[in-house]
């Protein structure tokens, strides 16, 4: 079976962790419980006949308590960015995340805007769409508490990284 | 002993392991084994060998940096930081790892962290907590303001706009007020209302609530004048005390709408009641009077005290120190950092006053000091030194980052310069407002001149608002020219001043005010748009040449810049290729976040990025690698005594290598002989710009310069 590890990052309480337990559990708790440390989750996904075994690497957010650490992203397959639609300041949180990741990874990179059942506070004018899409593999709005969009970011990513695979096998 | 030791690794709840093969993550467990170590390790019930694997993969993980330990000679120790492993059992459990190396012998140490993940998860879910409503409070303000300054700058002829203007406002959770230039209120909202509700029956008629507004801030802000006749915005707290019931806190937000021309057209103000929150801190008598970040004496403790000192007849020095671009450096390193450098400038301002000073922390950014006993302006100079010098020593953020703050300083004196405490206040403001757009330290002494230079700059501001209404600007072009192709691939736009009466004037006199007046974002507004009509007719004529426009600090800063070159672009259906912004190197090195957003912007949409008088600033190598350019223009100084200087020489060959090791191109600045061009030339120098190829012409005189190259070619 084909074995993929997956990290989660962004700022605190963006919703990292509830992606994890919808998408694994299917569950979602209103309650915020701030992750500390590292928690790996794993799920295995069946992809065009193949079983694709994700690891899910939930790391406590990034803030002023928590610098991100680069390291954990080691073997990383691709990484997503988990950005708060209520919270503008979460996405240039989640950028500079991304843009320290860059420096240590080139591993495809997914952008999560979450919380999509909540109103926005911000949305991508074109410019910046266009801006983002270029530092993205793929973009979700995802909402951990409907389950909206969550399985299928986490199984696009897969699909991607097994595509990825492939190709390199055959060049 | 054994016996012993387990028990105390038990109670520690660590499990300590050998590490038999580093290389197969072989393991021997050697002391402790209480059931959670067996849950995590089942295999080690037997006392065998045996093998971190797949099933732990964040140990697993770990011992890729664990072998770099147990590989070298020393002894050392490694820690792998908080994890929560869920066992075969479904046990949580909460963990740390820490590699050791001691006397040559390898050990892997897994130690239970429960306690310490409880105090953590603890301690961190509740400043998260509140990191999180400080940061929703911040956003409604935020967001609100962007909106409603959005929608007011939209045309009025667009019908919807009121109605959503109106639904906005009233959707809001506070008092929101909208009103003209002279106060008449054309929006309020029911929370306002509510907010500014009196006592009717007492009264016989109620005061609206922008009038109860605006007397509190008469009263209480000294800078309330200052606030108006410049535009500025204000936020901070007013109490408003209404016998014999009430007494609330407010937390206001005052925000001009501003006009293309950087006239006021209307005021947004918010207003939120933070009484419950007043009342929590007042709780604690001091703080009424104390600030509560700062431990400093606060606004009204600071009002107290001045008066008293007027009152004493004895003469004193005021200061009132503003930090410049404090919000920059907020949203740069984020609020809590933002705190933390208020509190350890207070305490360094403090550490250098007499006993017998006064300092409180009389706004957001703003401290106030009363120099007691001083009587003269070099003593008063010698207390300022000594606060700046300790300013100036860099301070460090929480990760360990070292930053400097630039300060201004307004100084007035009692009683020479005033002789109330309205007055005293009113005018250290101003002369801290005019250092205030100084990107440097500024210590700005009252005096009537200041007053009347005051004046001047208006009537020049108000000259230069006329010359953009009437159009008389207009944008010369200097050539820069391809050493490899001799010919001109560039031009640099310059704009002039064709003043009606006093002729042509050149950017140096003008730029500065417009910087300072914000008039520049207008100003580049123009250069742009005539920039992309230049570019395209003569891309039209057939020529391949890049118009390149100077962007101010103020641009590069300004939201609204990407999406209006953008539609420049999209109007003149040009080719972004045939565009490059030049910018400082002061620009790249003071917004670094902002620029590097921009630039990566613009060069996205195909456009190139150059770094204008390079070498004149701060020179920081560091930028150069991260920030997206294409382009260096080394400055004319270097290239003026190029010839007879062996130090400018070895700069410039030095800064051309540099450049190209790291891809970048180099322009020469300020070529005016022959022998310049011969050593930049011979020092692959990619192009040239400068008097002896051509002075900055007008558009139609650099049409017929390209139309004439090309019958020499």
């Amino acid at each position: 079976m084909i074995q993929k590890k997956i990290c989660l990052l962004g700022a605190s309480s963006v919703g990292k962790t509830s992606l994890v337990k919808q998408f694994v559990e299917g569950i979602f708790s209103e309650k915020y419980l701030t992750t500390i440390g590292v928690k790996i989750d794993k799920k295995t996904l069946s992809i065009a006949n193949e079983q694709v075994n994700l690891l899910l690497w939930d790391m406590e957010g990034n803030d002023s308590y928590n610098v991100f650490q680069e390291k954990y992203l080691r073997g990383a397959a691709g990484y997503i960015i988990v950005v708060d639609q209520t919270r503008a300041s979460s996405l240039l949180e989640g950028i500079d995340i991304h843009t320290l990741a860059r420096q240590v990874t080139d591993c495809p990179a997914i952008l999560a805007i979450n919380k999509s059942d909540l109103l926005a506070t911000w949305h991508l004018d074109d410019s910046e769409y266009e801006a983002y899409q270029d530092l993205f593999a793929l973009h979700f709005l995802t909402s951990a508490k409907t389950g909206n969009n969550v399985e299928q970011m986490f199984s696009s990513l897969a699909e991607l990284l097994l595509k990825r695979e492939k190709n390199d096998l055959t060049t | 002993m054994t016996s012993l030791l387990n028990t105390a690794l038990n109670a520690l709840e660590q499990v300590v392991l050998e590490v038999t093969d580093a290389k197969s993550c072989t393991v021997k467990l050697l002391e402790g084994g209480s059931t959670w170590a067996s849950d995590l390790f089942p295999q080690s019930s037997d006392q065998q060998a045996f093998t971190i694997n797949e099933d732990i993969p964040f140990l697993l993980d770990f011992l890729i940096d664990a072998k770099t330990i147990w590989q070298q000679q020393e002894n050392a120790k490694l820690h792998s930081g908080l994890w929560t492993e869920i066992t075969s059992n479904n046990k949580e459990l909460h963990l740390e790892a820490i590699a050791i190396k001691h006397q040559q012998r390898n050990i892997l140490v897994i130690s239970n962290q429960l306690e310490n993940f409880k105090i953590q998860q603890k301690t961190k879910q509740l400043a998260r907590e509140v990191l999180l409503s400080y940061d929703r409070l911040f956003l409604k303000n935020e967001y609100l303001h962007t909106r409603l300054l959005s929608i007011l700058n939209q045309p009025t002829d667009q019908s919807n706009v009121l109605a959503t203007l109106a639904k906005v406002i009233e959707n809001a959770e506070f008092a929101v007020l909208i009103a003209s230039k002279d106060f008449t209120t054309s929006i309020e909202n029911s929370a306002a209302l509510s907010l500014f509700k009196q006592d009717d029956l007492l009264r016989s008629q109620s005061a609206r609530p922008i009038d109860i507004l605006i007397t509190l801030m008469k009263n209480q802000l000294p800078e309330y004048q200052r606030i108006l006749a410049t535009g500025s915005s204000w936020d901070g707290e007013l109490c408003w005390i209404l016998p014999p019931s009430t007494l609330k806190w407010l937390k206001i937000g005052f925000y001009p709408v501003k006009s293309k021309n950087n006239q006021v057209e209307s005021w947004i103000i918010f207003a939120n009641d933070i009484s419950t929150i007043k009342h929590l801190t007042q709780r604690n008598e001091l703080l009424a009077m104390q600030d509560m970040l700062t431990e400093l004496p606060n606004r009204f403790a600071f009002w107290q005290t001045l008066e008293e000192h007027i009152a004493s007849k004895q003469a004193f020095y005021l200061l009132y120190i503003d930090i410049n671009d404090f919000r920059r450096h907020n949203e740069f390193y984020g609020h809590h950092e933002g705190d933390k450098l208020l509190i350890e400038l207070s305490k360094r301002i403090r550490r250098v006053i007499k006993a017998v000073d006064f300092i409180a922390r009389v706004g957001g950014d703003e401290f106030a000091i009363i120099l007691s006993g001083i009587d003269n302006k070099k003593a008063c100079e010698l207390a300022i030194k000594r606060i700046i010098e300790n300013i100036n020593k860099p301070f460090q953020t929480k990760e360990l980052e070292l930053f400097a703050i630039k300060v201004s300083i307004g100084v007035a004196n009692y009683p020479n310069d005033a002789e109330s405490v309205e007055e005293l206040m009113k005018f250290v403001d101003l002369s801290a407002y005019n250092g205030k757009k100084n990107k440097k330290n500024s210590v700005q002494f009252y005096s009537k001149s200041m007053k009347d230079a005051s004046h001047d700059l208006i009537k020049i501001e108000q000259e230069l608002r006329q010359a953009i209404a009437n159009n008389e600007f207009e944008l010369y072009l200097q050539p820069i020219i391809d050493v490899k192709t001799n010919c001109i691939n560039k031009a640099e736009a310059l704009i002039r001043w064709n003043h009606p009466e006093n002729g042509l004037i050149s950017p140096d006199q003008f730029i500065p005010i417009a910087e300072k007046s914000g008039l520049i974002i207008a100003l580049g507004q123009w250069v742009i748009s005539r920039s992309c009509q230049i570019a395209k007719a003569i891309n039209q004529l057939g020529y391949n040449v890049k118009i390149s426009m100077n962007l101010s600090p103020s641009q590069v800063t300004d939201v609204n810049l990407f999406s209006h070159l953008r539609s420049c672009i999209k109007d003149n259906q040009l080719n972004p290729g045939l565009l490059e912004l030049e910018v400082t190197e002061g620009v790249l090195v003071d917004d670094y976040a902002v620029a590097e957003k921009l630039l990566s912007k613009v060069r996205m949409i195909g456009m190139s990025v150059s770094v204008d008088d390079f070498g004149t600033g701060y020179s920081s190598l560091a930028y150069l690698k991260k920030l997206p350019l294409d382009y260096l223009k080394i400055d004319r100084s270097f290239i003026k005594e190029i010839v007879t200087d062996d130090n400018d020489k070895a700069i410039v060959r030095a800064v051309i290598a540099m450049a190209h090791n790291l891809n970048l191109c180099v322009t020469a600045e300020g070529v005016e002989t022959k022998e310049q061009l011969t050593f930049l030339i011979n020092n692959s120098c990619n192009s040239v710009q400068g008097y002896m190829l051509s002075r900055p012409i007008k558009l139609e005189h650099f049409i017929k310069l390209l139309n004439e190259q090309k019958t020499i070619n």
